[in-house]
Order: structure tokens, then C-alpha cells, then sequence
């Protein structure tokens, strides 16, 4: 009785190893390879997107970053056509110029998805026109081979109501992106799970946003 | 003598028998002095009209503290009891003030930014005047002050406060109110000058980082955040998500309005080459739908009206049974600068601050804020500074 007892015990241990080293690998396997120059945007203009872009610069990823980048502006390239900010038009040029010189064509686009009233009226955007401005950003992706990432930081406070602001902005990125990432608590009703599921797309998963660090340096270096 | 009279002057005594024991009571308050000692770190201890002669014999004159390294490198600006209703702010000022060894760079703390504000009351509100901090060797006691500054310091007040240089139309009580008369004047009202006075501090010592301490309700939005104008954002941002995922708690980041004057975290960042970065720590005391404004209450920050509005989820904090204790609004402050201060030096080498013997937030919500306090009864007098 002893001896059956201890092998369905280490029967139990062999198989939650199997099982995690399984789940792991799982999960390496599914970050997929993304290349660059790469653009950071915003997809309903909420401050996340500042998040997005710190963690880039803490993995070491050079990007540039546009908070209302135009289809014709990303078409520019790398640089953006020397484009200044100004009042509610941010742009960051940090892609390495000696390797990716000014005009190169972007290989990557980020999206952080959050819905901010304040920041789409800074911008002159209503929700509509930031709807329109995304989906015409995302046709001109996947008409020139521009992998997606679609971001969502941002937890419960950017999340709604089916309709709703930042359900919209979900809708209009996420089914359509190569990858997607969130964290835990923008994902408490499974709601990218059923996305990533229905539209096969891969979904990473993380307790907090700097976890997404390690995962931005395994997909661009 | 008619009976009209002899009535009037009854109920003009009665008044007087209500009115000198209260305003001895107030006296008292606006005269109480409350020890600081200084600590390992501190290395000179001047009042803010060291920066504009023109506060030193006011009210508004107050104590700052510098604590500076060893070596050479960046300098941070903390200021606390802006608002003097919001004391989790004062008290972490205290444990750097009592405790920080500072190996690089320099700290200037100024625990009551508005000393005025924090000799006065809030009329009506029923606030306590003071309130204990226990500690391992007996209870230390602070003043409990108001938002804005005592109109004993500046009257009259105007119809309409008129911001400096902007000329925004401010509420006529903000003239009284450190965070709205930044970046102040040297010839203005006397908020504007202690404001002016921080902010010659800022520029004349090129001071890196600066951060304002406060707390909010937990029913207004911009609460248990760092509020940071776009120079400032990605430095809160960073510092947000490293509490978040090493200490375990959460502290959005708010972006500071660019069109709402007088404010620190807009006016220092615009007036300077300072980082302005503003904390508010949650504080259910200040909430308009509680029950009775008690020590307790300020202390422990629980109360059943907003357990039920709670669970309505009309608060934009958590919050159950536990409240939101002092210790835990003191401990994220602290662990908040100290990552902020983390940050900045990692990204700046050349202008890093190190310093060390401050906590964080897990050891001061597991010890208690007053664990961090020295006895000023035993310390050496020479080393006590009142505020």
C-alpha cells in the first residue's frame, strides 16, 4: 500500500513537471519573431502608450513613436518625414538612423490600446475619426506586410461595456493583429482570449506590464 | 436700560463664553510647535526666505532641510503639508528627514510647504486639531491644518484669485492655496511669495527632481497617483510600473493639464529645468459622504458610508473593511520617491542620488509609521528643529 501510494505520488510530481516544462514551451513558442524599424502608436489616445514606449526603451528596441500617425506619415518611413510635435501631435524618432536611414519602410507597428476622451479631443479626434484613422493605418499593415502588436496596459479602467469607447478601439485593432499582449487585469473576462482564439492569433499573457520587457526582447532582438 | 438691551447684552456674553475658550483652543493650535529631530543625514537646516528675504518674519517662513552627500550629484526637492489637510505627507517627510543617509547627491525636504495652512482649521468641518502617531517609545503629536492658509497670514481675500503670470480666473480661496499660486512673484501675495521662494530654490540650486506630496478622495479620479506634466511622464510612468510589479501596489499616473495654472506639477516644470511630479495618496478623511471627522478616521481611513459606495463602485480606489490606513498612504509615498529617485539616477548617471535607511512601503505597513520616529526627548537639543 506504502509502495503504491509513493509511486502515484511520484507519478503525480512527473507529471506536473512534463506538464510545466509542456506549458512553458508552449508559451516560448507562440512569442513570435518581429522585425524592425518599428512605429509605437496609440489606438484611442490614453496614456498607455507612454507605457509601451518605455518598455521599449528598457528592452533596448529603437522605435519611433507617432500619437496620430496618418497612413501618408507612416508611409514615410523611418523619421516621419522630420515631422515636429506640437500641440496634440507627439513624435519620437529613436530608430537607429545608421541602420534603418530616414525613409525606410516600418517592418512593425504597435498599437496600445486604451480610449481617452481627453487625449482624442487634445488630438482634434472624436472616437468615430480615431476609429477611421485605425482602420485605415491597419489596412495599409496588412496591405504592405507590417506586423501588427496590439497593446492593451491598461486593466480594468480601460476596459468597458460591450460598445463601449475602449471595446471599440479593442475591436478595431485586436481581431486584427499578428500578436497580442495584456496583462492579467485587462483580460479579466477573457475577452482577448476569445479574440486571440476565434481570429488564431497568438496572445501573450502577463501579470504586469514590465513583464512585457523580456517578451519585446525575445520578439525584436 | 430697556430689555432689548439688557437681551443683546446677555446673548453678546453668551457668545463671549463660547468664543474665548474656543479661540484659546486655536491659540493654542496655531502656536503648537511640533519637534523634528535631525537626522544622521542632515547637514544644515535653513528657512525658505533664505531664497526671498521677504517671508522671514511671516507665518509663511518655514524650515528646510538639506541633506546632502558625500559626494557630488543630482538634487531632489521634497515638499510636504502643501495642503496641511493631507498629512501623510508631513509624516513621510519626517522618516526621510529623521532617517536618510544620503552617500550622493542632496535632499531638500520642506515639511510645511504652507506653514500658515498648517496653523488654522477648516470652519464647519469639524476637523480635529491634532492627532497622535504611536511609536515604539509613546505617541508623537501633530497639528491637523487646512488646505489653504490661515486668513489671520492674507486678508482680505480677492472676488476672483487672478493667477500669476497667466491670468487664469481662479476660485477667490485658491489666493490661500500653495498648489494654485505657483509660480508665484516676489512682490505678490504672501502664498505667492513662499511659492516664488521654492521655485528660486529649484532654479538657484538646479535642482533635478521635485515632488509634492498629497492625498485625495477616493471619490475623485486623479487619486492614488502621480500626476506629471509631459517633461516628467515617462519617468512617473517607469516608477508606476516598478511599484507596481516589485512592491505589489498601484499608483496610476495622471497627465498634468496644460491649461489649468498654478499648479506645482505644471508651473515648476514650465518655470524650471525641474521634474515636477505630484503624489496623492488616498485619504477617505477628505471624502464629503462620511461619518464624523475623528482622528480615527484620519488615521485609519475607515468608514462605513464608503464601504457602501464601495460596493456601488463609486469609488476610483479599492477598498474594503481595512480602510486605506496611514501607514499604507505613508509607505507608498516613500517607496514612490525612492523609485523615483531610483530611476532618474539609472538614467542619469552623472546626476545620481543614492541614499539609503529610508523604507519602503512593505516595512512601513508591517512596522507602523511612528516605528521610523525618533524620540525628540532624547535626542540632543541642538539637533531639534520646530516646525
Amino acid at each position: 500500500m506504502k509502495n503504491n501510494l509513493c509511486l502515484i505520488g511520484l507519478a503525480f510530481i512527473l507529471f506536473m513537471f512534463l506538464a510545466t516544462q509542456s506549458l512553458s514551451q508552449t508559451e516560448t513558442a507562440k512569442i513570435p519573431k518581429a522585425q524592425l524599424p518599428v512605429l509605437i502608436t496609440s489606438a484611442g489616445q490614453s496614456p498607455d502608450v507612454t507605457t509601451v514606449n518605455i518598455i521599449a526603451e528598457e528592452a533596448g528596441v529603437p522605435y519611433d513613436y507617432c500619437d496620430v500617425p496618418t497612413v501618408e506619415l507612416v508611409k514615410a518611413g523611418v523619421g516621419l518625414a522630420d515631422k515636429e510635435s506640437g500641440p496634440g501631435f507627439h513624435v519620437e524618432i529613436h530608430t537607429d538612423l545608421d541602420k534603418y536611414p530616414k525613409g525606410t519602410a516600418y517592418k512593425t507597428m504597435i498599437f496600445a490600446i486604451g480610449a481617452s476622451l481627453k487625449g482624442m479631443g487634445a488630438s482634434g479626434l472624436t472616437v468615430e475619426s480615431e476609429l477611421k484613422r485605425l482602420q485605415s493605418l491597419i489596412d495599409y499593415c496588412q496591405k504592405n506586410n507590417v506586423f501588427i502588436i496590439a497593446i492593451h496596459v491598461g486593466g480594468a479602467s480601460k476596459r468597458g461595456a460591450p460598445g463601449s469607447d475602449n471595446e471599440k478601439m479593442i475591436d478595431a485593432v485586436a481581431p486584427l493583429a499578428n500578436l497580442i499582449i495584456v496583462t492579467k487585469d485587462s483580460n479579466k473576462d477573457g475577452r482577448f482570449d476569445q479574440i486571440a482564439q476565434v481570429k488564431n492569433i497568438p496572445l501573450i499573457q502577463v501579470d504586469n506590464a514590465l513583464e512585457i520587457v523580456e517578451i519585446f526582447k525575445q520578439i525584436f532582438l | 436700560m430697556n430689555y432689548i438691551v439688557k437681551i443683546k447684552l446677555i446673548l453678546l456674553g453668551l457668545a463671549c463664553l463660547i468664543a474665548i475658550p474656543a479661540s484659546f483652543l486655536l491659540y493654542q493650535h496655531r502656536h503648537f510647535k511640533i519637534p523634528v529631530v535631525q537626522g544622521p543625514g542632515v547637514t544644515q537646516v535653513v528657512q525658505l526666505s533664505h531664497y526671498l528675504p521677504g517671508l522671514k518674519g511671516t507665518r509663511a517662513d518655514t524650515p528646510v532641510f538639506i541633506l546632502q552627500g558625500k559626494e557630488p550629484g543630482g538634487k531632489i526637492l521634497i515638499m510636504a503639508n502643501t495642503h496641511s489637510n493631507e498629512p501623510a505627507g508631513l509624516l513621510t517627510a519626517i522618516i526621510f528627514i529623521e532617517n536618510a543617509v544620503v552617500q550622493q547627491g542632496t535632499l531638500y525636504i520642506i515639511p510645511v510647504f504652507n506653514n500658515s495652512g498648517s496653523r488654522t482649521t477648516k470652519p464647519g468641518d469639524g476637523y480635529p486639531l491634532y492627532f497622535d502617531i504611536k511609536t515604539p517609545w509613546g505617541k508623537r503629536r501633530f497639528r491637523m491644518g487646512n488646505r489653504n492658509a490661515s486668513p489671520l497670514d492674507q486678508w482680505p481675500d480677492p472676488d476672483v484669485y487672478i493667477h500669476y503670470p497667466d491670468r487664469q480666473l481662479l476660485s477667490f480661496i485658491d489666493a490661500r492655496n500653495t498648489n494654485r499660486t505657483w509660480p508665484g512673484r516676489p512682490n505678490g501675495l504672501l502664498m505667492e511669495k513662499v511659492t516664488f521662494a521654492a521655485m528660486e530654490l529649484l532654479r538657484r540650486e538646479k535642482v533635478d527632481l521635485a515632488v509634492d506630496l498629497h492625498g485625495a478622495e477616493t471619490m475623485f479620479p486623479v487619486t492614488n497617483c502621480i500626476v506629471a506634466p509631459e517633461k516628467s511622464i515617462k519617468l512617473a510612468t517607469l516608477t508606476s510600473l516598478t511599484v507596481k510589479a516589485l512592491e505589489g501596489f498601484d499608483n496610476h499616473v495622471e497627465p498634468s493639464p496644460s491649461r489649468f495654472r498654478g499648479l506645482s506639477h505644471r508651473e515648476i516644470g514650465d518655470y524650471s529645468e525641474t521634474l515636477p511630479f505630484l503624489l496623492e495618496a488616498p485619504i477617505p478623511f477628505l471624502d464629503q459622504p462620511t461619518g464624523p471627522k475623528t482622528v480615527d478616521l484620519l488615521l485609519q481611513g475607515k468608514d462605513p458610508f464608503l464601504l457602501r459606495l464601495a460596493k456601488k463602485k463609486k469609488l476610483f480606489v479599492p477598498y474594503d473593511e481595512s480602510g486605506w490606513p496611514m501607514a499604507k498612504r505613508v509607505g507608498q509615498h516613500c517607496s514612490v520617491i525612492l523609485e523615483l529617485i531610483r530611476q532618474y539616477s539609472r538614467k542619469n548617471p552623472d546626476r545620481a542620488i543614492k541614499l539609503t535607511n529610508v523604507p519602503r512601503y512593505k516595512e512601513v505597513v508591517a512596522k507602523g509609521v511612528g516605528y521610523f520616529f525618533l524620540n525628540p526627548e532624547k535626542a540632543d537639543k541642538k539637533k531639534i528643529v520646530d516646525i
